[in-house]
C-alpha cells in the first residue's frame, strides 16, 4: 500500500537538535502577539524582558542540543560544532543588542515594538541558516534574515537615511536572493539533490552545472557579506539603520551569511580547488583594498566602520581561499571575533549617539578620553583588535590567516593582506590618536546610562581581549567545528 | 637542541609582573602616588634582576635557564616560554636598568606636567613587555609583546612629546606596526613549515631550531623576519621614522627607545634570522654587512649636519645600530661579541646622550645645536657626565663603546683589510661627530651671562645618570665581566646553529 509506505518513512523529529531554535521561535510569536496586546507602557518593560529571557533560555538549551549531533527534518537540518558555536555567540550578541536598543530607540524620541519580534525572526532565520545544508532551507533562512534586516534598517520612519538605506538593501539583497536561489537550481541540476553534501561528492557528468551553480551561488553571497563589487548596498544600509541594528547586521548578519559559504569549503574537491582558490582569493583581494582605501577618507564614524566591514570580509574571504582545516579554522575564529569586535565598536557609537548635538563625524571623537573615559578605552580596544594589535582577538585572527595562506603558499594574497592592513592603519590609529592625543572640542555627555549597557560593553571588550590571551577556551569550539567536517 | 634549566622560583615572570603591578597601582591609586609607586616598582625590578645576575649560572650560559613553561593554546603549541640564556641576560638586564632610570629621569623632568598618571602607567608596561621580548622563547609570544611595546611609546611620543609630535607618533607606530607585518607572515609561515617537516603546528623556538629549509624558501623567510627587524634597528633605508620619534619624544621616551627599544631588532636579528636561518644568513651574510657599514657611514655624514641636539643624538643611533649589524653578520666569535656589548653599551651612552639633551633643554629651553655652545661651562658635574659619554660613544679606550668597535675592527680583519679598513672609516667618522658635539657644547664661547645662572645637575637627576656612569666605565674596564655573560651563548649559536669554527 503506498499510504502504509508514505506513514513508514515519516520520521519523528528529534526536537532535541532543534530546541534552540524551537525557543527562539516560540519567545519570536509570543513577542508578536504581546505586541498586538499590550498597553505602550507595559511594552516598554515585558517586550525587552521577554526577549531576554528568551534568548537566555536558547542559550542554556544550546547546552543540551550541543550533545547530540545528526540531522533531522529528513536530513533538512544540521545539528553540529559549527552551528552550536554560531548560535552561541549570536544569542549572546542579540542579548547585548537588547540592552542598547531600548534607550537608543527613546533617544530618537520613538518606540518599536516591532523592533523586538523582528530581532527574533532575525535571530531565527541566522540560526537556522548557520545549521543546514539543505539548499531550500538555506533559501527560506536566509530571506527570513534577509527580510528581517529590510525591516530593521528602515524602522527610523522619520529618517531619510534610514529608508534610503534600506531601500538600497532591499533592492541588491533581493538581487542576492535571486542570484543564490538560481545558483541553487543549477546545482540541482547537476547532481539531482538539494543537500550540498550530496552535490559535492556526486560524481557527475555534467561538471558545468556545478560550476555554474556555485558561481550564481557565491555571487548571491557575496552581495550578502559585502564583497566588492558587490558591496555597494552596505555602507548605506550601515549608516541608516539604527545603530544598535547596525551592530547587529555586522556582527550576527554576517556570521550567518557566511556560513553557508564555509560549509562548502571542505566538500569542493580537489580538481576544483585552483579555481575555488582564484575566484575567492581574487574577490578576497579587491574587498579588502577597496574596503580598507574608501575607509581613509570617510568623516562619518558609521560608515567608517561600515567599510571596515568590508575590508574584514576581505580578511576571511582570504582564508576561505583555502580549503584546508587551517583555512577553515581561521576563517571560523575570525567571523565569531569580528562579530564580537564589530557589535562593541557599534554599540559604543550607538552610546555616543544619545549625547546631546552629536553627529557621528569622526572629527567629534577629539579627546574624547577626557569626557568618557571608559568609552573612549573601549572604542580604543575594538580598534586596536580591529587593526590586529595584541593582544586582541584581530590579531590572532590574521595570524590565523597567515598560516592558512603559508600553508597554501599563496603569498601573493598575504601581501595584499599585510599592505591593506597596513592602510587601515591610517584610519584605525587616527580614532585613537583623536580620542587621546587632541584636545576636546566639546563636552559629550551620555544621558542616561544604565548597568546592562556598561555590564554588555565589558563583556564585549573581555572577550575581545581574553578569546586571544586564553585562545583555549574557544579553541575547544572551533577545532571540533573545523575537524567534523573535513573527516566526514 | 638548547639545554633548558628549569627555576625554583619565577624569576622572570615576576619581574613582568611587578611593573604592570605598580602600573595597575598608579591606575588606582591618586595621582600624588603615582612617582613614588612606579619607582618603587621599576627598582623592585631591577633588584630582581640584580638578584637573577646573581643566581645565574655562567658556566652553562648557552642553556636558558630559570625556564617557565605556560601552555597557551596546545594545537599549535603556543607557550609562553619565558626563559634567559646568556644572551637574554644582559638584554633583560639592560632593560631593567634603563628603565629604572627612564623613571627616575622623569620625576623631576618639568617637561611631563599633565597626565601624570598615564604617563608612569605607559613607561612601567613598557618594561614589562619589553622583559617579555627578551625572555619570550616562543616565538609568537614573542611577537606579541614585540608590538605590545609599541602602544606605550605611541602615547609617550603623541602625548607627551614635542612639536610635531603626532606626526612623529603617526609615523612611528605605521612604519613599525606595518612592517612587523611582514614578520607576523614569517612567523606564521615558518610554523607552518614545521608543520610540513613534523606533522604538528608549532611556535616554540626550540622545535623550530631544528627545522632545515630549502634554499628558496629559507632565503624567503629570512628577509620577511629582516624587513620587520631592519625598520626596528633601524638600518639604511629604513630609518627615517627614528630622526623624528626621537626628536619629538619626551626624553624618558627617546631613552627608553633609542637604549632598548632599538636593541629588540638586533637582539632579533641575532636569536631570529641568525638562529632560525642559518642557510640563509650565510648565504645572504656579504649584503647584510654591507647594509651595516652603509649604515654606519650614511648615518654618521647626517649626523654631522643635524641642527637638532636630539636628531644629532638619533641619528649618531642609527650609525651606532650600524656597527652591530655589521659586527652580528660577520658571523665569527669577535663580531657577534663586539655586537652583543656594543648593544649593552649602546643602551648606555645613548640613553645618556638624549637625558643630556633634555638636561640642557630644561635649562634653555632649545634643542637648536647654535644656541648650545659653551652650555655646560659652568656645571663642572654635568660637564664631567658629558665628557665620560662622550668619549664612550666615541669608542676611547676605557670607554663601554670601545670594545663594540675595537671587535669589530678585528672581526673583519678576518675577512680582509679592505673590510677591517671600511669599519675603520666609518669609526673615524663616528669620532668626528662626537668631537664636533663636544666642541659646541665645551669650547665654544657664549654670553656668560646667561650661563651663570645654570644650576649644576642634583639629586634624581644626577642619580638617574649616575646609573649609567657606572656600567659605562665598568665596560671599558672590565669587559670581561660582561662577556662572561654571553660567551657561552655566542658560541653555541656559531658552533650548533651556524656549524661555523
Amino acid at each position: 500500500m503506498e499510504l502504509q509506505q508514505l506513514v513508514g518513512v515519516i520520521e519523528l523529529p528529534r526536537l532535541v537538535l532543534f530546541l534552540p531554535e524551537l525557543i527562539v521561535l516560540i519567545t519570536a510569536f509570543v513577542l508578536f502577539t504581546l505586541e498586538l496586546a499590550l498597553s505602550k507602557e507595559l511594552k516598554k518593560i515585558i517586550l525587552p524582558s521577554l526577549s531576554a529571557i528568551g534568548y537566555v533560555l536558547a542559550l542554556m538549551s544550546i547546552g543540551v542540543s550541543a550533545q547530540f549531533k545528526g540531522d533531522t527534518f529528513y536530513g533538512s537540518f544540521t545539528s553540529d560544532a559549527l552551528g552550536s558555536l554560531v548560535k552561541i555567540f549570536a544569542l549572546i550578541i542579540a542579548l547585548t543588542v537588547l540592552a542598547f536598543a531600548g534607550r537608543y530607540f527613546s533617544s530618537k524620541r520613538s518606540f518599536y515594538g516591532e523592533f523586538y519580534y523582528m530581532l527574533a525572526f532575525t535571530l531565527l532565520g541566522a540560526m537556522i541558516l548557520a545549521s543546514s545544508y539543505n539548499l531550500i532551507i538555506i533559501y527560506v533562512s536566509l530571506e527570513l534574515v534577509s527580510i528581517g534586516f529590510y525591516i530593521l534598517t528602515a524602522l527610523l520612519r522619520g529618517s531619510f537615511i534610514s529608508k534610503e538605506g534600506a531601500f538600497k538593501y532591499l533592492i541588491l539583497g533581493g538581487l542576492s536572493i535571486a542570484l543564490a536561489s538560481y545558483g541553487a537550481v543549477f546545482m540541482y541540476i547537476y547532481a539531482g539533490s538539494i543537500d550540498l553534501r550530496d552535490i559535492f561528492t556526486y560524481q557527475g557528468k555534467d561538471y558545468h552545472y556545478l560550476v555554474l551553480g556555485i558561481v550564481f551561488f557565491l555571487i548571491g553571497f557575496a552581495l550578502k557579506i559585502g564583497a566588492v563589487p558587490f558591496h555597494f548596498w552596505l555602507p548605506d544600509a550601515y549608516q541608516g539603520a539604527p545603530t544598535p541594528v547596525t551592530a547587529f547586521m555586522a556582527s550576527v548578519g554576517k556570521l550567518a551569511f557566511f556560513i553557508p559559504v564555509v560549509r562548502i569549503m571542505p566538500l569542493v574537491q580537489e580538481k576544483f580547488s585552483l579555481t575555488w582558490t582564484l575566484t575567492v582569493g581574487v574577490i578576497a583581494a579587491a574587498t579588502m583594498l577597496y574596503g580598507n582605501f574608501v575607509a581613509l577618507v570617510q568623516k562619518d564614524i558609521k560608515r567608517l566602520l561600515a567599510y571596515s566591514s568590508i575590508a574584514h570580509s576581505g580578511y576571511i574571504l582570504a582564508a576561505v581561499a583555502v580549503t584546508k582545516d587551517i583555512g577553515m579554522k581561521a576563517v571560523i575564529y575570525f567571523l565569531v571575533v569580528y562579530a564580537v569586535m564589530a557589535a562593541g565598536s557599534f554599540f559604543i557609537v550607538a552610546m555616543l549617539e544619545r549625547a546631546e548635538g552629536w553627529e557621528n563625524r569622526v572629527q567629534e571623537f577629539s579627546g574624547l578620553r577626557f569626557n568618557l573615559p571608559y568609552l573612549a578605552f573601549g572604542f580604543m580596544v575594538y580598534m586596536f583588535a580591529l587593526l590586529g594589535v595584541p593582544p586582541t582577538v584581530g590579531f590572532v585572527g590574521k595570524t590565523l590567516v597567515f598560516m592558512a595562506l603559508s600553508f597554501d603558499q599563496l603569498w601573493w594574497l598575504a601581501f595584499i593582506v599585510i599592505v591593506s592592513t597596513a592602510i587601515s592603519t591610517g584610519y584605525y590609529v587616527r580614532l585613537v590618536v583623536l580620542m587621546y592625543m587632541k584636545e576636546k572640542e566639546k563636552d559629550v555627555v551620555v544621558p542616561q546610562r544604565s548597568y546592562a549597557e556598561a555590564l554588555s560593553l565589558v563583556l564585549l571588550t573581555v572577550l575581545t581581549i581574553a578569546l586571544a590571551v586564553v585562545p583555549e577556551v574557544i579553541w575547544s569550539l572551533v577545532a571540533p567545528a573545523s575537524e567534523t567536517l573535513f573527516t566526514r | 637542541m638548547m639545554e633548558v634549566i628549569k627555576g625554583t622560583f619565577p624569576f622572570v615572570s615576576v619581574s613582568m609582573l611587578v611593573p604592570a603591578v605598580s602600573a595597575l597601582l598608579v591606575i588606582l591609586l591618586k595621582e600624588r602616588y603615582a612617582k613614588a609607586i612606579s619607582i618603587v616598582g621599576a627598582g623592585l625590578t631591577f633588584l630582581i634582576s640584580l638578584v637573577v645576575l646573581y643566581l645565574f649560572d655562567y658556566s652553562k650560559s648557552s642553556a636558558v635557564q630559570f625556564y617557565e613553561d605556560y601552555s597557551l593554546l596546545k594545537e599549535f603549541n603556543v607557550r609562553l616560554a619565558l626563559g634567559l640564556d646568556g644572551l637574554s641576560l644582559i638584554m633583560y638586564f639592560l632593560t631593567t636598568l634603563v628603565s629604572l632610570v627612564a623613571i627616575l629621569w622623569s620625576v623631576r623632568d618639568r617637561q611631563i606636567n599633565t597626565r601624570l598618571k598615564e604617563y608612569y602607567v605607559a613607561f612601567l608596561l613598557s618594561e614589562s613587555f619589553l622583559v617579555g621580548v627578551f625572555t619570550s622563547f616562543d616565538i609568537l609570544v614573542f611577537y606579541v609583546f614585540y608590538e605590545l611595546t609599541l602602544i606605550p611609546m605611541l602615547f609617550a611620543i603623541g602625548i607627551w612629546g614635542y612639536k610635531l609630535r603626532l606626526y612623529s607618533a603617526y609615523k612611528f607606530f605605521i612604519y613599525i606596526f606595518v612592517s612587523s607585518l611582514f614578520l607576523l607572515l614569517g612567523i606564521a609561515a615558518v610554523s607552518v613549515q614545521h608543520y610540513f617537516q613534523k606533522g604538528h603546528f608549532s611556535f616554540s623556538y626550540f622545535d623550530l631550531l631544528g627545522l632545515s629549509h630549502s634554499e628558496g624558501i629559507g632565503i624567503f623567510l629570512f628577509l620577511l623576519f629582516f624587513i620587520a627587524f631592519a625598520v626596528k634597528t633601524p638600518l639604511v633605508p629604513f630609518h627615517t621614522w627614528l630622526p623624528d620619534a626621537h626628536g619629538e619624544a619626551p626624553t624618558a621616551g627617546s631613552v627608553v627607545l633609542a637604549a632598548i627599544l632599538l636593541k629588540m631588532g638586533t637582539y632579533a636579528l641575532l636569536r631570529f634570522n641568525v638562529g632560525l636561518f642559518p642557510d640563509a644568513t650565510i648565504k645572504l651574510m656579504p649584503f647584510m654587512v654591507a647594509i651595516g657599514i652603509i649604515t654606519i657611514i650614511y648615518a654618521s655624514w647626517m649626523t654631522i649636519v643635524q641642527n637638532n641636539v636630539k636628531r644629532f643624538v638619533a641619528y649618531s643611533s642609527v650609525s651606532h645600530m650600524g656597527f652591530i649589524v655589521t659586527a652580528l653578520f660577520l658571523l665569527n666569535h669577535e663580531g657577534l661579541r663586539a655586537s652583543v656589548i656594543e648593544m649593552f653599551a649602546h643602551g648606555m651612552t645613548s640613553a645618556s646622550l638624549f637625558m643630556m639633551a633634555g638636561f640642557i633643554y630644561n635649562r634653555l629651553h632649545t634643542f637648536n645645536m647654535e644656541s648650545l655652545r659653551g652650555s655646560v661651562k659652568f656645571m663642572p658635574v654635568f660637564a664631567i657626565i658629558v665628557a665620560v659619554t662622550a668619549f664612550a660613544a666615541m669608542g676611547l679606550p676605557g670607554g663601554s663603546s670601545f670594545w663594540g668597535k675595537f671587535l669589530t675592527i678585528l672581526s673583519a680583519r678576518e675577512y680582509s683589510y679592505t673590510l677591517a679598513f671600511a669599519v675603520l672609516v666609518g669609526g673615524f667618522f663616528s669620532a668626528a661627530y662626537v668631537l664636533y658635539m663636544l666642541k659646541t657644547l665645551f669650547l665654544d664661547v657664549k654670553e656668560e651671562s646667561i650661563l651663570i645662572h645654570f644650576t649644576d645637575i642634583r639629586g634624581f637627576k644626577l642619580v638617574s645618570f649616575l646609573f649609567l656612569m657606572v656600567p659605562i666605565v665598568l665596560i671599558g674596564f672590565f669587559p670581561h665581566l660582561f662577556f662572561n655573560m654571553f660567551d657561552g651563548s655566542l658560541s653555541y649559536i656559531l658552533r650548533h646553529i651556524l656549524g661555523l669554527e
